[in-house]
């Protein structure tokens, strides 16, 4: 008895139009689908400097980082100098438009840095290689 | 036409709930791993490849990093507050000279990046950063 009068109650009640919501559901879906990129961080932290020219790197593709240590990350694993082209091209068919940055510490070694720069300027041909910095 | 004025009623009553359970866990999934990352970055340039071609007729202004991070512009030992001086100085003897950023493979990469940002403040161009041998 109880059932059949909330049923009764509730007929008009089940009918609450979902269409709109459903509309506005799939609209951020579809956003968050679209501008979703995945970048593989590198997955340490690194020391950045301050500097006065710098620029905003967008879109974002790939990341290369070098640690205090001088080791070299990519994807969270630490990768060798001879690697990281190799690295780099797998990266790069799964963001073919994003910019590479290159997150160096501060206290790494220039050799490693400068050697890594001539390794990304022949692979994706960059005349500059952006060192990520402090973001403001 | 019969047949259609009976079914509506029910046909009007599809369940949406399961296909709204779906769409909310996609919708929560690509709201978590969304990241928006932002990197600013300061352009430095590679070490030009290797070629036969001499080199560039012009005297070039060396910014030399040691393995200890002193900076000698030009061979005067420079503090990095004078390295601007130092580099608009050679400039203004050679105007047409270029600018090689030579650091030791054990100097701080920090320390290339500041002379990169002052080359910047002081509008050099053609910068190159090379590293030295040893």
């Amino acid at each position: 008895m109880a059932r059949k009068s909330r049923e009764a109650a509730g007929s008009a009640e089940d009918d609450v139009n979902l269409t709109p919501m459903l509309d506005v559901v799939f609209i951020l879906l579809i956003f968050f689908i679209v501008t979703a990129q995945f970048i593989r961080e590198p997955g340490v932290e690194i020391d950045r400097l301050e500097v006065n020219n710098k620029e905003r790197q967008s879109p974002l593709g790939i990341l290369v980082a070098i640690d205090s240590n001088s080791e070299i990350y990519m994807n969270k694993q630490v990768v060798s100098l001879s690697e990281v082209g190799f690295r780099i091209r797998e990266l790069r068919e799964d963001n073919p438009k994003g910019r590479l940055v290159v997150q160096a510490d501060a206290e790494a070694q220039a050799g490693v840095l400068i050697d890594l720069m001539e390794i990304v300027n022949e692979i994706d041909g960059l005349g500059r290689v952006p060192l990520s910095v402090v973001n403001e | 036409m019969r047949g259609r004025t009976t079914r509506p009623t029910e046909e009007a009553h599809v369940d949406l709930t399961p296909m709204l359970d779906v769409v909310f866990i996609l919708l929560i999934f690509f709201i978590v791993t969304s990241t928006f990352i932002q990197e600013e970055a300061l352009g430095a340039e590679p070490p030009p490849p290797p070629s036969d071609s001499p080199p560039p007729p012009n005297p070039a202004i060396i910014v030399y990093i040691d393995e200890s991070d002193q900076i000698r512009v030009n061979r005067r030992l420079t503090d990095i507050s004078a390295v601007r001086g130092g580099m608009e100085r050679a400039r203004a003897e050679n105007p047409e000279s270029a600018l090689i950023i030579q650091a030791h493979p054990q100097a701080r990469t920090g320390t290339i990046i500041e002379v990169r940002d002052i080359a910047y403040d002081a509008q050099m161009e053609r910068v190159n950063i090379i590293r030295s041998a040893g």
